[in-house]
């Protein structure tokens, strides 16, 4: 692992050498472009510097960035189209608000080696309007590259589409749908982007922080990166840190940092001396860690192996203070406003369940209602176009498994 | 507070005896340096700046910041499971002011709830005996109202708050008469009557307007049973507001409530919460008695700083001149203003008149402390005041105990003695917190959602308060908030769920400043109440197994 003197884990996406807003200037002036340019001259050789950096999809699937590369790059046609995929929208997650508002610079030039090394000739920064001031800095960003000659050199045509907002305008066929003018609505699969995206024309989608890793990536080469990260774990993480804990905020950690060093390090500890109740990871959308996952590194395959995910790096932390019916009634209840309508399981399934847990966390629920909403969590499941419904479930049931017992303490008479 | 230097009560009755000149006027300068010297909010040690929340920085009265600088009371846990309630406006407080908004709000269509500790009317407005202000005398106007409220606080109220409280200020008065309001009534010739007009301290022209010397009590008996009665209004006793809840976005969304009777928490969900929790006097700022009654806990204050609203004079409190000082058990309790407005006098040990009665009541009350510091007080029974010539009063107009100091004799009877004869041994009594929430001329906080309306507001009477303008600011902005908390709830944005996430962050800055975090508040009762709300809920879940 790469240190700085002081010892602590290198600093790359927020760094702050990075964070020039949207001077372009400035972020070229501290190395910027570099990884450009070294694209520029070996167009063919990108992917297989991704490849063997390791570098996954940080958006959440951890999928393999040189993968989805290559199967845009292998369409048999001429036209392609890269997107930069900035809806974040998921409670916990501010992850990518940092990196448009603070580095919007460092994720363009991401953008633009990725449509160069997959032969695109339209790269769409395709960003949440309800960022606020960092949707203003990307715009100004890209304004910023225009009439560079760079970008005449890559031959690109950079703009930015402001997303509909709606949280389910981050899924990627949702966000096909929406860059063509339509209603952000998912699509069956397949056929997926990469093979007919926007226009039928194959689509790369990235994670804003995906593609802020690439332009360092190509300027300090595959070695470098794969030692940021602890273990076999490659790169750094943001972790967007939220909940019962003392300093909650945006960390960079190595790869493979454990969970406990976050929350009991970075995070300063337990608000108010608590103890450590749960985790919400990576958004809502997966399993709970507990206590007894406290050790878990956080890399892809590690969480995975506790039958919970790593996702998008949010970290909702819960203490003994903090129910966790209440909370996860939340969740649900964003995921049945976030619900595009289209499947009736999804649109019928995400009001009954925010139903059923308002009943639980209001005090009026019985046995039956808890019997309902194990019945939903075995019915639902793979019955949408997207994953929406599935995220939904994922956290009642994991809830009801590990946390049974609050849930049977909040019934009538419990 | 015995001092060793005190003159003996039956010298100071013999000196008592001979008539004595009125004490000399005093110029600005003299009463600054009296204030100085001698006002309890400039007692050395007695004041702390305080450390977390929107106020940081500001000076505040060690007792009041201890819970200012607390941990909440609620956790998430505790709301989970708990019954929830929706309402359009919720009003925290069931005083004079909480029930003029409750009646406002639903006068103007909304659905309200009113959630109160005690029961409803159970407040310091029944305490307040001396009378309302408004400019209505022919001599008057409202602009001598405003310029006397202005000068009464030392020249820091808020100029558009007192505009306000003054003009609207006969239209309070006809909105009290028509609620069934009985007011003193005077001879006005041809067998006409009007309102008794009487002077205050601090004012240029009479502007007092009572009921004998019990007026709060009357308001509040009116404003009882009018809020009792109306349909839109539903009332619950025995249940404190714990902590605001709001919607993550800064917007204040309700509260949760904890239910004496349950024993258990309710969450209500608000369009607009009206705080209307009085003052906070049962803390016994700086060691001093107090006239205020069992749930003056500053409760309002707590929550609202909590949630993020700005107070302002928070460190400047009225002690009332005249509380009983002899006998032990009534200390503290008020004796009106009334006496004084209708003549009676002042006197030290040596039977001197050392203050004009009728300069505002921070004035008299510092010089009463600088009486007793320096040694003029009396002494009876081991309790030292300065005396209330009842005596004179009743025999340069004889009858007028009896006829207008009803309040005055009660209590006299309760020490078994008779005012008529006796001098009343009296010093200074912690009576009204001067500031409060920051508050627009609508009770706006600043806090979204978030409204506030008596004696937890800031920022009308500055520094120090004049006589009736308390009952006169409690309707007035009771009216004010409850019109724009209906307003609020009808077309506010509501996002987000009732949370109590701000409490998270108020942890966070707590322990940032190395605050302690076993401290907790809101009070809600005073320590003598023996309430602690844990053994409370226990005792529920006892009585469900």
């Amino acid at each position: 692992m790469n240190m700085t003197a002081n010892g602590m884990a290198m600093l790359v996406l927020t760094a702050d050498r990075c964070r020039t807003g949207a001077d372009l200037g400035a972020w070229l002036g501290q190395g910027g472009g570099e990884g450009l340019r070294a694209a520029l001259r070996d167009r063919a050789g990108v992917i297989d510097v991704i490849e063997r950096a390791g570098l996954r999809g940080l958006g959440g699937a951890g999928f393999p960035t040189a993968r989805k590369w290559r199967a845009v790059a292998g369409q048999p046609v001429t036209e392609r189209v890269a997107v930069c995929n900035g809806n974040e929208d998921e409670p916990g997650t501010f992850k990518d608000r940092f990196l448009l508002g603070e580095t919007p610079h460092q994720v363009i030039e991401g953008l633009l080696i990725a449509a160069v090394a997959v032969g695109a000739q339209r790269a769409v920064m395709y960003v949440n309007p309800g960022l606020g001031a960092a949707f203003h800095t990307a715009r100004e960003a890209v304004a910023a590259w225009q009439d560079h000659p760079l970008l005449a050199d890559a031959g690109v045509a950079l703009e930015l589409v402001p997303s509909s907002g709606q949280y389910v305008g981050g899924e990627e066929t949702a966000l096909v749908a929406s860059i063509e003018g339509g209603f952000p609505f998912p699509r069956r699969k397949p056929p997926f982007p990469a093979e007919s995206g926007i226009g039928g024309k194959p689509t790369l989608i990235n994670n804003v922080e995906t593609l802020a890793n690439v332009p360092h990536i190509l300027r300090h080469g595959p070695a470098w990166f794969r030692g940021l990260g602890q273990g076999e774990a490659a790169g750094t993480k943001l972790f967007s840190l939220s909940g019962d804990v003392q300093r909650p905020g945006l960390y960079e950690l190595p790869m493979g940092t454990a969970l406990e060093r976050l929350i009991f390090g970075e995070g300063g500890g337990m608000l108010s001396g608590k103890r450590f109740k749960a985790v919400f990871t990576g958004g809502p959308s997966n399993t709970l860690l507990t206590a007894a996952d406290l050790d878990v590194a956080l890399d892809f395959e590690s969480v995975r192996a506790r039958g919970s995910r790593l996702g998008t790096g949010a970290m909702i932390v819960v203490s003994e203070g903090t129910s966790i019916p209440r909370k996860v009634a939340e969740y649900v209840e964003f995921f049945a406003h976030g619900s595009c309508g289209q499947c009736t399981s999804c649109k019928a399934g995400t009001f009954q369940l925010a139903e059923l847990l308002r009943r639980v966390e209001s005090g009026f629920a019985t046995q039956a209602d808890l019997r309902a909403m194990r019945a939903l969590c075995g019915l639902l499941p793979g019955s949408g176009r997207c994953g929406l419904i599935d995220g939904a479930v994922t956290v009642v049931a994991s809830s009801l498994e590990r946390f049974g017992a609050e849930y049977e303490k909040l019934l009538i008479g419990g | 507070m015995t001092t060793p230097n005190a003159i003996p009560w039956a010298e100071a009755l013999a000196a008592l005896a001979a008539d004595a000149p009125a004490a000399a006027k005093l110029g600005a300068e003299e009463k600054s340096a009296l204030l100085a010297a001698w006002h309890p909010d400039n007692k050395v040690g007695g004041m702390t700046n305080l450390l977390v929340g929107p106020s940081a920085g500001q000076p505040c009265p060690v007792d009041l910041a201890t819970l200012l600088h607390a941990n909440a009371l609620a956790d998430d846990m505790d709301i989970a499971g708990a019954a929830t309630v929706d309402t359009d406006v919720l009003v925290i407080g069931g005083g004079g002011a909480g029930c003029v908004a409750a009646l406002t709000a639903a006068e103007a269509g909304a659905r309200v709830l009113l959630a109160t500790k005690l029961g409803l009317g159970d407040s310091n407005t029944v305490m307040a005996e001396g009378g309302i202000q408004s400019a209505v005398g022919a001599d008057d106007s409202l602009q001598m109202h405003f310029l006397d409220t202005l000068r009464g606080g030392q020249g820091m109220g808020d100029p558009e708050l007192v505009r306000a409280l003054v003009g609207n200020g006969p239209a309070a008065i006809r909105w009290l008469i028509e609620r069934g309001m009985t007011f003193d009534m005077e001879d006005a010739g041809h067998g006409a009557k009007r309102l008794r007009r009487k002077r205050a301290g601090g004012t240029s022209a009479p502007r007092i307007l009572s009921f004998k010397d019990a007026t709060g009590l009357e308001i509040m008996r009116v404003l009882r049973e009018a809020t009792l009665l109306h349909p839109k209004i539903t009332v619950w006793n025995r249940s404190p507001a714990v902590e605001l809840l709001s919607d993550g976005a800064g917007r204040c969304r309700g509260a949760a409530i904890y239910s004496l009777y349950r024993h258990r928490f309710v969450v209500v969900r608000a369009g607009a919460v009206i705080m209307a929790t009085g003052g906070a006097g049962r803390l016994h700022i700086n060691g001093f008695p107090t006239s205020n009654h069992l749930g003056a806990t500053a409760d309002g204050l707590v929550l609202a700083y909590r949630l993020g609203a700005r107070l302002r004079e928070a460190d400047s409190f009225q002690y009332h001149p005249t509380g009983v000082a002899w006998p032990d058990a009534l200390r503290g309790q008020l004796i009106s203003e009334a006496a004084r407005s209708l003549g009676a006098q002042i006197r030290n040990g040596r039977g001197e008149r050392f203050v004009e009665e009728l300069a505002p009541r921070d004035v008299v009350a510092a010089a009463i402390l600088r009486e007793i510091g320096e040694g003029r007080g009396v002494e009876r029974d081991g309790c030292t005041g300065v005396l209330l010539d009842t005596p004179g009063l009743e025999r340069a107009k004889p009858g007028i105990l009896a006829g207008s100091l009803v309040s005055l004799l009660h209590l006299a009877h309760k020490s078994h003695t008779d005012p008529a004869r006796e001098p009343m041994l009296v010093t200074p009594t912690l009576h009204y917190q001067n500031g409060g929430i920051a508050v627009g001329p609508d009770g706006t906080t600043d806090i979204a959602g978030l409204f506030c309306a008596g004696e937890a507001s800031g920022g009308i009477h500055g520094r120090n308060r004049l006589m009736g303008n308390a009952l006169l600011e409690l309707v007035v902005f009771g009216r004010r908030s409850g019109a724009a908390a209906a307003a609020a709830a009808r077309s506010g944005r509501i996002t987000g769920r009732a949370n109590l996430n701000h409490v998270a962050d108020w942890r966070r800055a707590l322990a940032a400043a190395g605050l302690p975090l076993d401290v907790r508040a809101p009070m809600l009762f005073p320590p003598v109440a023996g309430f602690d709300i844990a053994e409370d809920r226990a005792l529920g879940r006892a009585a469900a197994a």
